[in-house]
């Protein structure tokens, strides 16, 4: 069961269909591992449900009737397996969607000895969609971001100074929040992260990589 | 489990209880025999709340409206399968399809090159807490009565987020407000619809 959350801001965001589509998707992910979120959105889908009702209704003509059911016979019910529930913890489907395999079959950038990175294309122009791996017990050089982050761990765990992290974790910084995570001595770990400006490590050690860090949105 | 369903339902008096379960009949005899009739109740009823969500915040043109309430309402159709009178209200249902597709309207006129559509980030499903339907029914029942002690200005920042499909940033440069100011308005419209869960 994870121990941190989005906001009800974002998941407000999320719930009204507005939140970017990368950071929407990492949402759609955490809620795979989260019962309380998944019952906040159903309650905010509710509530937008509400709204949707009270709308003054604006008149359709019956030209539209008719052409929407000239149509029909072309597009017939679809058959759906009933899915009694949704398996929890299962790597979610929207991140199944993106990836057309497993971890392995990714592309796979080193950055440093214990970090390799991931970009996925999800096609939002403003956000990178990444997963970054850690080696069990490895460290993220200490860095800053110049917007926000949102992170998804989903294998393994890592801590920070402010807390410590695990499977189904979602963390949202702004920018300027320096930290350097390090993973987990047990296992290495695996983390979705979605940026909209590229990192920025802080070390004089790693500083001249900063370069090498573009935003790789789209 | 399905005994107590039934009799807490059955209880149920909110405003909107014989319109929603019409519409949970339309879709169930649509989804069990293609039911045209059927269909066109529900035509009757939602295309014209579809029309108003499409052009409400003159987010969308007339004719972009017009394509968004065909595309729901077959959407609609086809996928009267997948809806469960037991853990959705045939309205939320609707309204999640005019979301989606709203939203996937959005990012195709904007261009955007990608593998996933709104479907893929909402199961097709509500989730599988207990009496998911029950208690669906009383949130919204609930918000429904709370929703006219709201102050208009949070009342109209939740306008503008669910049914204009604007951020809270954009709501907040369309109001000339700062964006803490529409948060905590949100948060506090929130707390008073009583949809907040406790952590």
């Amino acid at each position: 069961m994870a121990n941190f959350h989005p906001s009800v801001d974002l998941l407000t965001e999320y719930t009204a269909g507005i939140l970017p589509l990368a950071q929407s998707a990492c949402i759609a992910a955490h809620l795979n591992y989260c019962q309380q979120c998944q019952q906040q959105t159903a309650r905010l889908q509710d509530l937008g449900a509400v709204m949707f009702d009270g709308l003054t209704p604006v008149p359709v003509g019956d030209s539209m009737l008719d052409s929407v059911l000239a149509r029909l016979d072309e597009e017939p019910p679809l058959s759906y397996r009933r899915v009694d529930d949704l398996s929890l913890g299962r790597m979610p489907a929207v991140l199944q969607r993106l990836m057309r395999g497993d971890f392995s079959e990714l592309v796979w950038k080193k950055v440093t000895s214990s970090l390799r990175i991931s970009y996925l294309k999800t096609g939002d122009p403003s956000h990178e969609f990444a997963f970054y791996h850690i080696k069990a017990g490895g460290r993220i050089p200490e860095h800053t971001h110049r917007g926000s982050e949102m992170t998804l761990v989903l294998q393994g765990g890592f801590s920070d100074a402010a807390g410590s992290y695990h499977e189904g974790d979602f963390l949202y910084r702004e920018a300027s929040d320096t930290h350097a995570p390090t993973a987990l001595q047990s296992e290495d770990c695996i983390c979705l992260a979605v940026l909209d400006a590229p990192l920025r490590f802080t070390g004089w050690k790693y500083r001249w990589l900063n370069p090498f860090l573009r935003l790789q949105a789209g | 489990m399905e005994e107590q369903d039934k009799g807490a339902s059955s209880g149920w008096q909110g405003p909107t209880g014989r319109r929603t379960d019409e519409w949970s009949e339309c879709l169930t005899l649509i989804a069990a025999n293609e039911d045209r009739a059927a269909f066109t109740r529900l035509f009757r009823h939602f295309a014209p709340l579809v029309k108003a969500f499409a052009l409400s915040g003159s987010s969308l043109s007339a004719t972009h409206a017009d394509e968004l309430v065909q595309e729901v309402m077959l959407k609609v159709w086809q996928k009267a399968r997948a809806f469960d009178p037991e853990k959705a209200a045939a309205s939320t249902w609707v309204y999640t399809i005019a979301r989606n597709c709203r939203t996937d309207m959005f990012r195709r006129l904007q261009k955007f090159d990608t593998p996933l559509a709104a479907d893929d980030f909402t199961p097709d499903q509500e989730p599988s807490e207990p009496f998911a339907m029950l208690q669906s029914r009383r949130s919204r029942d609930r918000i429904h009565e709370l929703m006219g002690t709201l102050p208009p200005d949070q009342a109209q920042i939740l306008a503008k987020v669910y049914m204009e499909g604007k951020s809270h940033a954009e709501a907040a440069a369309e109001l000339d407000l700062p964006l803490g100011t529409v948060k905590s308005r949100v948060r506090l419209a929130i707390q008073k619809l009583q949809i907040q869960i406790d952590r």
